[in-house]
C-alpha cells in the first residue's frame, strides 16, 4: 500500500495569541505540526508495521518550520517527504491547497491519503473532503479506527451524530482522522539522528505542473477582513469553606440570580 | 433577495431545535428560506418542517437514507440547492453538517465556512465571522464567491418566537448509493440519552471522579437535572465515557442555559467546547483550576463530598 500523509505547520495553540489592529501579534508565537497530522502519520505507521505500505508525508509551505515537521515526520518513521514551497500559496484557502495536494496524488501512485480531520490554525475540516470530491475518490472524515481488509479495502469506523459509524471503504480513499484514533509515539533519538540525514524533495508549482492561476490562487472564495480578540469570560465567583454551605448557597444563586434552575 | 436553504437537522424523528433557529436568523436577514431532510420515513414531518420557518420543504426520503452516508446525503442537498437556486446553504452544528458541507461546497463550487457565530450583508456582500485557532480568535471573513455553504456554531443564533411558515413540499429522486464508502452500521454509543446539543442543562465529569464509581455519581446529577451527560477527553480515552459525550474543540461543542463542569480542570480544548455557554458552574478541588477562569459560580471542594449535597440542595429547590 502506498500512503500519501499531509502534514501541516500551525501555531502551537498551548502559547498564548494576541491580536492588534486586526492581527495576530507573531511575535513569541512557535510552529508545530498539526495535532490531527500527527495522528494520520501515525495510523500510517500502524498500517506500515501490520502490512506492507509506503509512507510520504506532503506540507505546503516553505522554511525552517516546515522542513522541522517533516524531519519530526520522518524521525517517527515516515519513509519519504515532500515539501511544496511556493510564495503563490501564501494566502491558500482550503481549495487551493486542495488542488495543490491533487497534482501531488497525480504524481505519485498512492492507494490512501490520510490527513488530520482539520488543522488546529483554521478549524476548518475541509482539505481532504474538498480533495477527494476533486479526485472522485471516496471519503470518510472523522475517522476513530481503520482495519485493512485486503490490498483495496478497508473497514473504517468514523464518530457520528448518533454513535460510531462503520463503513466499507474502497481503495483508493481519503480519510480524515480524529485524535481518537491512536497516541502519536514520540520521536526517539535515533530516529531524531537518522531524520537529520534525509532528503525532503522541494517542488513548486511549476514542477508540479501547475500555476497559481490553475489551483486557484487569484480567484479566492473569501478573504480573512481582520482577526478579532474573543470576548474573554471572566471567572465570577469562587465559594471555599464548609462544603455543605457554600453548596446551598451557590445553589440559591442559581435560582434567584442566575435563574437558570 | 437572498435565497437561504436550511439542511434540516433530524433526530429520532423529531426535528431539532437548531433547524429553527437557523431559519429565525434567516428570516431576519428577510431571505427567502427552504428546508431540505434527508432521511427514510420523514415524511410526517412535513408540518414540523414548515413550522420551524421554511416556505419550501424538499424531501429525500428513501429507505436507501435510512444511515447517514455522507457523499449521497450531499447529493439531495445539492440537488435541493440547485432546485432552489440557493445563494447560501446553512447546516446545524452536527458530524453529518461537517461532513456533508465541503462536499456541497465542492460540487456547487462555493465558499465554505465551518463554525460561524455570525453573518451579515455589507454592501451587498456576505460577511461571516467565525472562531479559528481553538477559539483563541475570531476572523471576520468578506465572502467573494456568489455562494456560500456554511456550518453554523451551536447556539449563534436564537428562535424566534413567532416564525411563520408554509407547506409546500417537493419530492426529492433518491441519489445513487456510494459503494465505495458504504455505511454498514451505526453503533449507538449514547442509547436514549439527552442529546448534547439539545440540553438546556449539561452535566460535564473530568478527571476529577477519578473511577466509574465517580463518574456514576456525577451521572446521578445529570439525570436528576435532566441534563445531557457529557465529559472532557481524559474521561473518553480512559473508557469511562464515550467519543459521543466528548465535549470540546475535538468533539460536542454545547451552548447550554447552564453548564456544570464538575471535577474538570479546564483544558483550552474543554473550554473551547462550552465556553458559549450562558452560565458556568464548576465543582474543583483545586482553585487554581483554569476551569474557575470562566465559570461564573465556583466550588472549590471534593466533588465526592460537594456532589450528593448538590444533589439534595437541588431537590429542595425543584420541589
Amino acid at each position: 500500500m502506498n500512503i500519501l500523509i499531509t502534514v501541516k505547520k500551525v501555531v502551537d495553540v498551548e502559547l498564548n495569541m494576541h491580536v492588534r489592529d486586526g492581527a495576530i501579534v507573531t511575535d513569541g508565537l512557535q510552529y508545530v505540526m498539526n495535532a490531527w497530522d500527527e495522528n494520520a502519520v501515525e495510523a500510517a505507521l500502524q498500517l506500515k508495521e501490520k502490512h506492507k505500505a509506503e509512507t510520504t508525508v506532503v506540507s505546503i509551505g516553505g522554511g525552517e518550520d516546515v522542513q522541522k515537521i517533516i524531519r519530526r515526520a520522518y524521525a517517527m518513521g515516515i519513509q519519504k517527504g515532500i515539501m511544496i514551497d511556493d510564495p503563490a500559496l501564501a494566502d491558500a484557502d482550503a481549495f487551493v491547497y486542495a488542488r495543490v495536494l491533487q497534482k501531488v496524488y497525480e504524481k505519485g501512485a498512492y492507494d490512501l491519503i490520510l490527513m488530520g480531520k482539520q488543522a488546529q490554525d483554521t478549524d476548518n475540516g475541509q482539505t481532504g473532503i474538498i480533495l477527494a470530491e476533486m479526485l472522485g475518490l471516496p471519503c470518510v472524515s472523522n475517522v476513530i479506527g481503520i482495519e485493512v481488509v485486503d490490498n483495496t479495502h478497508l473497514k473504517v469506523s468514523r464518530v457520528g451524530d448518533f454513535g460510531t459509524e462503520e463503513l466499507d471503504v474502497t481503495l483508493p480513499a481519503v480519510i480524515t482522522v480524529d485524535v481518537a484514533i491512536n497516541t502519536p509515539r514520540l520521536p526517539q533519538t535515533r530516529g531524531l539522528m537518522m531524520a537529520k540525514k534525509m532528503a525532503i524533495e522541494t517542488l513548486n508549482l511549476a514542477k508540479l505542473g501547475t500555476t497559481a492561476e490553475a489551483v486557484g490562487c487569484d480567484a479566492p472564495k473569501s478573504r480573512i477582513l481582520q482577526f478579532i480578540a474573543p470576548e474573554t469570560r471572566k471567572g465570577g465567583r469562587k465559594f471555599e469553606g464548609d462544603p455543605a454551605a457554600v453548596t446551598a448557597e451557590v445553589v440559591q444563586l442559581l435560582v434567584k440570580e442566575a435563574k437558570v434552575l | 433577495m437572498s435565497r437561504i436553504l436550511v439542511v434540516a437537522d433530524i433526530k429520532q424523528g423529531v426535528v431539532r431545535s437548531s433547524t429553527r433557529e437557523l431559519l429565525s436568523k434567516a428570516k431576519a436577514l428577510g431571505a427567502e428560506t427552504a428546508v431540505v431532510a434527508v432521511g427514510s420515513g420523514i415524511e410526517g414531518l412535513l408540518p414540523a418542517l414548515a413550522a420551524a420557518g421554511s416556505d419550501t420543504q424538499y424531501l429525500a426520503d428513501d429507505p436507501s437514507l435510512a444511515l447517514f452516508s455522507a457523499g449521497p446525503w450531499a447529493s439531495c442537498v445539492v440537488d435541493a440547492a440547485r432546485q432552489f437556486s440557493a445563494d447560501m446553504v446553512w447546516f446545524g452544528f452536527s458530524e453529518s453538517g461537517k461532513a456533508m458541507s465541503p462536499r456541497v461546497a465542492a460540487r456547487l463550487d462555493a465558499a465554505c465556512a465551518t463554525d460561524i457565530v455570525d453573518v451579515t450583508f455589507v454592501d451587498g456582500a456576505v460577511e461571516i465571522v467565525r472562531p479559528a485557532i481553538t477559539n483563541k480568535v475570531l476572523q471576520r471573513i468578506k465572502i467573494l464567491d456568489k455562494k456560500l455553504v456554511a456550518v453554523v456554531r451551536a447556539g449563534a443564533f436564537q428562535a424566534a418566537a413567532e416564525i411563520g411558515g408554509t407547506e409546500n413540499p417537493v419530492k426529492l429522486s433518491p441519489p445513487e448509493a456510494d459503494l465505495r464508502a458504504a455505511i454498514r452500521n451505526i453503533v449507538s454509543d449514547a442509547g436514549a440519552d439527552i442529546d448534547l446539543a439539545d440540553a438546556d442543562i449539561v452535566v460535564s465529569v473530568g478527571r476529577g471522579a477519578k473511577d466509574a464509581a465517580g463518574v456514576a455519581l456525577v451521572k446521578s446529577l445529570a439525570d436528576d437535572l435532566n441534563a445531557g451527560f457529557g465529559s472532557t477527553r481524559a474521561m473518553v480515552d480512559a473508557g469511562f465515557m464515550p467519543h459521543s459525550k466528548q465535549v470540546g474543540q475535538t468533539g460536542k461543542i454545547v451552548a447550554p442555559t447552564l453548564y456544570i463542569a464538575v471535577g474538570i480542570s479546564g483544558a483550552i480544548q474543554h473550554l473551547a467546547g462550552m465556553k458559549g455557554s450562558k452560565v458556568i458552574l464548576a465543582v474543583n478541588k483545586d482553585p487554581e483550576a483554569p476551569i474557575f477562569n470562566v465559570a461564573d459560580y465556583g466550588i472549590v471542594g471534593d466533588l465526592f463530598e460537594v456532589v450528593p449535597i448538590l444533589k439534595q440542595e437541588i431537590q429542595k429547590v425543584r420541589q
